[in-house]
């Protein structure tokens, strides 16, 4: 069967195993199993066994539930309700209000995560409740944060940007350094988009309850102190060498079980229900990763993404008009694969044409964490998408549509990285001694 | 030419990236093979851990998954100490060392792989692994109290004999660990020195030659067996040039690397006699220590080396 | 079961916490935790399926009759329920085999694989039994049972 018969194949399959009603872990590695068993010549069940084995156990995926278990926490205790209360006197008069805390909060939450998902439960668990019960629009509480939680992957640290230089013997400290200004420069578009639906449609965002004084706005601040303390000595403790970025995690919940039941709202009760919706979510989350784990296995059996990279290949395309395919390919394949494993299926055949045609490493690992971010947010396999299915009941589709405003954000942000590399290259550059 | 009838089609999960000397080598070695058997055996190459992650590569072998594949040989110390002498710190310290150190466990690592179902191709040295620090280390003195990164037991052991105080760090957090103070010296070859740019946080490089350790390339013996015997000999043909070009990529990688830190403006320097003296004395105290718990086929190697 | 996974959980948290301040004094914690982090993800399989927490699209599946919506979902169960058992059966081969070759994690602390993979061979195990319980007591009420998770 030649490979475009085979691909059409693979998705009619997994189409009918999602539209059944199939979870979708099991989805993935149904369809998984269909390709093993017949495009190649690997053994289904050994190989199941292996990959649901190997990766179940990985240390950069330690840290996930304790971020869940976390978020989980914060929302039970007082402390996210008054972070919320805390933050609004100062964005009444921005366009678009509360949503920026969506955008900001990622923000700052990726800078102590490496994983999209881990920010998009740690953030949405406090958020989504909070913006939801003050009025907010749906679709822009879905999509900002579903859109903003993919910043985890770009600002440092990031899973991505080292599974990237691990494979490519980039310098994982110039790739985390290279991911600052564009994560700056996404959090600006998101922003700026909120801002605009808001100033075009003033109805679509509720009105600020009252005008404050500066003096009533700080004391509405003091709210704000606990989850700062909280913030501060996640962060502090990563880049004071206390903790490894992966060990900032069980300090976190260490901190925020501290804070919670300081500010009297946490009793044990709150506590044995935070630890099981977290053990929920964290075990959804991981099942779906060991699908995706299985069905990126069985596509470097089949072969199918490197035969597709080697037509590219063999193309013989100028740097642009390689980087607009190499686009498509990738929004395509991140369509149904998880972002990492596209990245790992593709690099031996990628990596030499785009050295060949001298686009920079450097710039090419924060260039696939861009669209990497776009994978995250596309259906059917898309993981913000099921990390926010799980955590709202919302079919993955209503929230896809959500997101798919800051999925053209994204696809922007890697227009104004190539049209102006510098965003990349110059902070890097001035790392050289 | 055109496609052979019955082409056998071979998947190879190796854990390194493409950049690197030993991936390269696996490379070629698959195309000598391509070539010799006029397509009869292709062997496809996935690098950088991207079928299996590289703690699972040899049993993926082992229970015929795939029917070859790479790893560091080392990392099986915990099933006999005979796999881990390459990296015992201080017992082979220079490529005609480490050459004789394979030839003594070459035989020995076969019947144990044997057990397994597995043949050994070729093995090839990684670099020798220098001394990463901030400032010189001029004796060994200069180690103690320095929060020093191990990652198994014989560099714990190591750290502890120096006065060093022993720090697990994972591979992709070394820079963090580095700038945050957490760690401050590590022993690791050039090559991971240049390809982590490791001047980017530490000055100074001691090409003290600690130990070379080695990766490895098995088959499974069943999907060897099943190869028509022509195609047999072009693997192991393929093989034994494969293993001879890999040393010499390693001993140019050696120069290369060690060039690339000098340009990047780190301080190489040789270690001063007493600080190898140094090295050498804590290396015998390791040995000593080792032999009491090592195993049989592991003494065996180490008598046939010292001979 | 609840209480068993949160134990694990908390298990999990600890062996992070306690690492801590002082990360050399808990020799291959990471190859700790990373078990631990496998041990709750596969024994919350059960319980995770039967509070609604594995997500599936049910775009699709909500817009059918009610009749064949039952028996797409007995279909989905006796489907999944047969993969999963195929799964459970090679998982358990992996532990036989771990335990055949004495394979050991490769850390400092040599750990026998078969222990930890003998944990995620229960939870699929467990995921399995669930899985059938979940068809014969659709099939019984003649509607499904595995919760839907609420809109929130
Ligand atoms: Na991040
Ligand atoms: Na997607």
């Amino acid at each position: 069967m030649s490979d475009p018969l085979v691909g059409v194949v693979l998705l009619g399959v997994l189409f009918a195993l999602l539209a059944s009603g199939v979870w979708i872990a099991l989805a993935l590695a149904g369809v998984a199993a269909v390709a093993l068993v017949f495009f190649s010549n690997a053994p289904l069940g050994l190989v199941l066994a292996t990959t649901f084995w190997g990766h179940s156990h990985s240390w950069s995926l330690a840290a996930l539930p304790l971020f869940i278990l976390m978020g989980e926490i914060l929302l039970r205790s007082r402390l996210s309700r008054d972070m919320f209360t805390g933050l609004a006197p100062w964005l009444g008069g921005l366009p678009g209000r509360l949503l920026h805390v969506n955008i900001l909060g990622c923000a700052i939450f990726a800078a102590v995560s490496g994983s999209s998902a881990a920010t998009a439960a740690t953030i949405g668990k406090m958020s989504i409740p909070e913006l939801k019960s003050r009025g907010y629009p749906e679709s822009l509480i879905l999509g900002t944060l579903a859109g903003s939680a993919t910043l985890g992957l770009l600002i440092p640290p990031s899973i991505i940007l080292i599974v990237y230089g691990v494979a490519t013997e980039q310098s994982i400290a110039r790739l985390f350094v290279a991911g600052l200004l564009p994560g700056a420069m996404l959090v600006t578009l998101f922003a700026a988009y909120v801002a605009a639906r808001a100033w075009l449609d003033p109805d679509l965002i509720p009105r600020a309850d009252i005008r404050m004084s500066f003096r009533q706005r700080v004391w509405a601040s003091r709210g704000l102190v606990p989850v700062a303390l909280l913030i501060v000595g996640v962060i502090g403790a990563i880049y004071t060498g206390i903790a490894s970025p992966t060990d900032a995690a069980a300090l976190g919940v260490l901190l925020s079980i501290l804070l919670a039941v300081l500010s009297g709202s946490f009793s044990l009760s709150d506590f044995l229900d935070a630890l099981l919706s977290a053990a929920r979510t964290s075990c959804m989350i991981a099942f779906i990763l060991l699908g995706a784990a299985f069905l990126a296995v069985a596509m470097g059996f089949t072969g199918l993404p490197r035969n597709l990279a080697s037509w590219i290949a063999e193309m013989g395309l100028s740097p642009y008009v390689l980087l607009v395919v190499l686009t498509l390919f990738f929004i395509v394949l991140g369509l149904f694969l998880d972002g990492i494993s596209v990245v790992v299926l593709t690099t031996s055949i990628i990596m030499p044409m785009v050295l060949a045609v001298g686009i920079d490493p450097i710039w090419f690992g924060i260039y696939l964490v861009l669209v990497v971010e776009m994978s995250q947010i596309t259906p059917p396999v898309g993981f913000n998408l099921f990390v926010i299915q799980g955590l709202t009941g919302i079919d993955i589709l209503r929230i896809a549509r959500a997101a798919l405003p800051f999925f053209f954000l994204l696809l922007l942000a890697v227009l104004l990285i190539t049209v102006f590399p510098g965003i990349v290259t110059y902070l890097p550059s001035v790392m050289s001694r | 030419g055109g496609t052979v009838a019955l082409a056998d089609t071979w998947d190879m999960p190796t854990p390194y990236g493409d950049a690197t000397f030993h991936t390269q080598n696996i490379v070629q070695f698959a195309q000598d093979i391509a070539e010799a058997t006029d397509g009869g055996l292709d062997i496809i190459v996935h690098s950088a851990g991207s079928l299996f992650p590289h703690a699972e590569i040899k049993n993926t072998v082992r229970s015929g998954q795939v029917p070859i594949g790479e790893f560091f040989l080392s990392r099986l110390v915990n099933e006999d100490a005979a796999y881990g002498l390459d990296s015992q710190p201080f017992l082979a310290t220079s490529y005609d060392d480490a050459a004789r150190l394979w030839a003594a466990q070459e035989p020995v690592i076969t019947e144990l792989l044997a057990e397994q179902g597995l043949m050994p191709l070729f093995s090839v040295a990684w670099p020798a692994q220098g001394l990463y620090t901030n400032g010189e280390i001029a004796t060994v003195a200069d180690l103690s109290g320095l929060r020093f990164r191990a990652y198994n037991a014989a560099l714990e052991e190591f750290a502890a004999l120096a006065g060093a105080a022993p720090v697990q760090v994972e591979a992709p957090d070394i820079p963090q660990a580095f700038a945050t103070g957490q760690v401050e010296a590590m022993i690791t070859s050039p090559s991971t020195g240049a390809n982590s740019t490791a001047w980017d946080f530490v000055t100074h490089y001691a090409p003290i030659n600690a130990w070379v350790p080695k990766n490895i390339v098995v088959v499974n013996e069943r999907a060897f067996r099943r190869l028509p015997s022509d195609v047999q000999d072009a693997v192991l043909a393929a093989a034994e040039a494969a293993e001879t070009r890999g040393w010499e990529m390693s001993k140019a990688e050696t120069d290369a690397q060690t060039a690339v830190l000098a340009e990047n403006g780190m301080v190489i320097y040789e270690p001063s006699a007493e600080l190898t003296a140094g090295l050498q004395e804590i290396g015998a105290q390791m040995l000593e220590n080792w032999r009491a718990g090592a195993s049989e086929p592991a003494l065996a190697i180490l008598q046939a080396y010292q001979q | 079961m609840a209480a068993l996974i949160s134990a694990q959980v908390l298990l999990n948290f600890a062996t992070r916490v306690f690492g801590l301040p002082l990360p050399s004094t808990i020799p291959s914690y990471a190859d700790f935790s990373g078990f631990m982090l496998a041990a709750a993800t596969f024994l919350a399989m059960p319980y995770t399926l039967r509070s609604g927490g594995h997500i599936r699209v049910s775009l699709v599946t909500a817009r059918l009759p009610v009749r064949v919506q039952f028996w797409l979902e007995l279909v989905v169960l006796a489907l999944s329920a047969a993969f999963v058992g195929y799964a459970c059966w090679y998982c358990s081969a992996l532990v036989l085999e771990s335990r055949h070759f004495n394979d050991v994690s490769n850390g400092i602390i040599p750990i026998p694989l078969w222990i930890p993979q003998s944990v995620m061979s229960l939870g699929m195990i467990l995921l399995w039994v669930s899985l059938i319980d979940s068809l014969v007591q659709t099939f019984d009420r003649g509607a499904p049972v595995i919760q839907h998770a609420e809109e929130v």
